[in-house]
């Protein structure tokens, strides 16, 4: 990728300009116009840019679609149904032939992958971020997943942030793309290249989720893996779509939807640390209600301060316009070296309201929210989004806020009725 | 280098005693000469310091090669040689496309060329002045690399052979040459670790490259 910087740099400069840009362009207008013109012309700007952006996003699916949907969430320039299906989308590398393959395994483990396993298939099964996957096995035939990153992926992320650094200038100066966020969105983004880094991850995870009985997380092979290759055991079950394709019954959606949600809030609130690729291609779904969970590349452990937070936020008994909720509020922030504005107050506890609906603290057992609800999930994002603007947004929920949101659209998809409360209270 | 020819009847024989001993001491000094190219570097070198390194008398370094641009040139025949067979001989190839041919043919030479990498710069200046042996222009490097596009253009013919007439199907070969003079180029100056900006510049490209050519051509 590395023979097409400029290109990929265009790319990027567009998208970035594109955000930027437009944004730009409006407060420029807005100065010199009324009220009622200022939201038409936004409206109007935002339409115009927001296909030409989502289709640039989708087109390049490396690393700077990930960038461009958390920015997106930023600057509310999409639509909040492309929002989320940005979340759920995959940053891709470009595929890799059987001879690019054979060489990167090479450089990498000092054997052909015919020479190291006892068979591999040189066709992949699946495209993983920053690489693909391959069929193989080990001694005694036992089935392995294996991960091959493409070459020079790390450079080729490093140089997509210089650019868009240099191109978004203008929207961190002004405070609507934070410097901390780019940084917080490349290291992350960095991290996934890291296949060692990944695998310590899933040992975590593993180790971690083994109180959960219907989760299956792989297993690594060391000797078999390195900085760009992964070994790992084969996770077996169905892609979302093919999961619905067989038309699964409300119950077993109900199931398999409390199970995800309560493999969210497991991760949260017990581990502290969630898988953040909410990729529909990284959840295997099985008739018996089990998820197989793979690619831990992009994981986030949160702070302590962060995850306090959200503890005493989620089912928050009294209301949320009271001067307690707005001290718990300012709490966080404080714990965290930062004063909120007035707008990220508000907007926060609008989106507490919101949250209301979904957890309702006084209910119990008996309570099931309906995830086929579409209102709620533009809801949320419209939330989510207002929250972003106010340019307040702790950068430690940025990956949480994706994670988040790539689950609700998943249940949505699974029209799924889940026990929200119950389960959120039995973590907390 | 080859350790068995073939004969006019097709069948396989082993060379005799003599060629053996012979071919040993080619390899010696050929390996010599590399070593010094690539620790002390290629205008320092004499064939005294090689003859001395292959351990033999420097009159026997001249019955073998003439001078250490004929060394020189020996490597990047077997170079070629190495590269042609890699992509002829891999049965896994015999259906791949296009690209991914070509990209086993470059990726084997910068496999041979990897350990000299010093000296592979340091020719690569040489091959530029008309009057060295190892030149672009000498008799000797016109050869093979004649020998090598034309194995280029048979890997071209053999992905679309309907187009073998073409009125360009000669510029392509050679627009191939300025390019793996590119990549070379790119490789020496790669810092990257284990080369990882190469191989991609080589995929993209070769991607980037063949479809321009099929489209071009459909």
């Amino acid at each position: 990728m590395t023979n097409t910087p400029t290109r990929r740099a265009f790319k990027v400069a567009s998208i970035g300009a594109n955000i930027a840009g437009s944004y730009l362009g409006y407060v420029l207008q807005s100065a010199f116009a009324g009220k009622t013109t200022r939201e038409q012309k936004l409206k109007t700007t935002h339409a115009r840019v927001a296909r030409k952006v989502r289709d640039e996003m989708l087109l390049m699916r490396g690393p700077a679609m990930k960038l461009g949907q958390t920015l997106s969430l930023q600057t509310g320039i999409l639509p909040e149904e492309t929002l989320a299906e940005l979340a759920t989308l995959q940053m891709q590398a470009p595929g890799m032939h059987p001879s690019l393959v054979r060489v990167q395994v090479k450089t990498s483990l000092g054997k052909e992958p015919e020479e190291l396993f006892e068979t591999f298939s040189p066709k992949p099964f699946a495209a993983a971020s920053l690489g693909q996957v391959h069929d193989a096995t080990i001694h005694e035939g036992k089935r392995v997943a294996v991960k091959i990153q493409y070459p020079g992926i790390h450079d080729t992320i490093k140089s997509d942030f210089k650019w868009f650094r240099t191109i978004t200038k203008p929207a961190q100066a002004s405070g609507h793309i934070p410097k901390e966020a780019i940084d917080e969105m490349e290291k992350q983004i960095s991290a996934e290249t890291d296949y060692k880094r990944e695998a310590d991850n899933i040992e975590f995870f593993r180790k971690g989720l083994a109180p959960l009985s219907f989760v299956e997380v792989p297993g690594v092979f060391r000797e078999y893996s390195s900085d760009k290759v992964l070994t790992m055991t084969f996770v077996r079950g169905r892609h979302l779509e093919q999961f619905l394709a067989s038309r699964p019954s409300q119950k077993l959606r109900n199931q398999v939807g409390t199970n995800l949600f309560e493999l969210f809030f497991f991760q949260l609130l017990k581990l502290g640390a969630f898988h953040a690729d909410p990729h529909w291609g990284n959840y295997l779904f099985n008739d018996d209600c089990t998820i197989g969970l793979v690619d831990f590349g992009c994981s986030k452990r949160l702070l302590p301060a962060s995850l306090e937070y959200l503890r005493g936020a989620y089912l928050y008994p009294g209301s949320r316009h009271s001067p307690e909720f707005r001290r718990l509020l300012e709490t966080n922030y404080d714990n965290q070296g930062k004063k909120p504005s007035r707008a990220a107050i508000r907007a926060l506890i609008d989106f507490a309201e919101e949250y209301r609906k979904v957890y309702p603290p006084e209910k119990g057992k008996q309570f099931v929210f309906d995830f086929s609800d579409k209102s709620f999930l533009t809801n949320y994002i419209r939330h989510a989004t207002n929250l972003f603007r106010t340019k307040h947004v702790m950068t430690d929920y940025i990956f949480m806020a994706r994670a988040e949101m790539g689950l609700y659209n998943t249940l949505h998809a699974l029209k799924a009725r889940v026990p929200t409360s119950e389960i959120v209270r039995k973590y907390l | 280098m080859a350790t068995k020819t073939k004969a006019k009847t097709g069948k396989v024989r082993t060379p005799g005693k003599r060629a053996q001993s012979k071919q040993a001491i080619r390899d010696r000094i050929v390996k010599a000469a590399l070593t010094l190219f690539q620790t002390k570097g290629f205008d320092t070198t004499t064939t005294k310091a090689i003859a001395r390194r292959a351990g033999i008398a420097e009159g026997t370094v001249f019955n073998y090669f003439r001078t250490k641009e004929d060394i020189a040139l020996f490597f990047f025949e077997e170079e070629v040689d190495h590269a042609i067979a890699a992509v002829r001989d891999d049965p896994r190839l015999r259906k791949a496309p296009l690209e991914e041919k070509l990209f086993k043919l470059v990726h084997s030479q910068l496999e041979f060329l990897a350990p000299y990498e010093r000296f592979i710069g340091a020719a690569l200046l040489h091959a530029l002045n008309p009057a060295s042996h190892l030149g672009a222009f000498s008799h000797r490097a016109q050869q093979l690399r004649h020998r090598y596009l034309a194995f280029v253009a048979e890997l071209i013919e053999d992905s679309s052979p309907r187009r073998k007439n073409d009125a360009f199907s000669w510029l392509v070969p050679e627009a191939f040459w300025i390019y793996y003079l590119g990549v070379l180029l790119f490789w020496l100056y790669d810092t990257s670790k284990d080369k990882q900006h190469t191989l991609a510049f080589l995929d993209r490209s070769l991607n980037v490259g063949v479809s321009f050519l099929q489209t071009g051509r459909r």
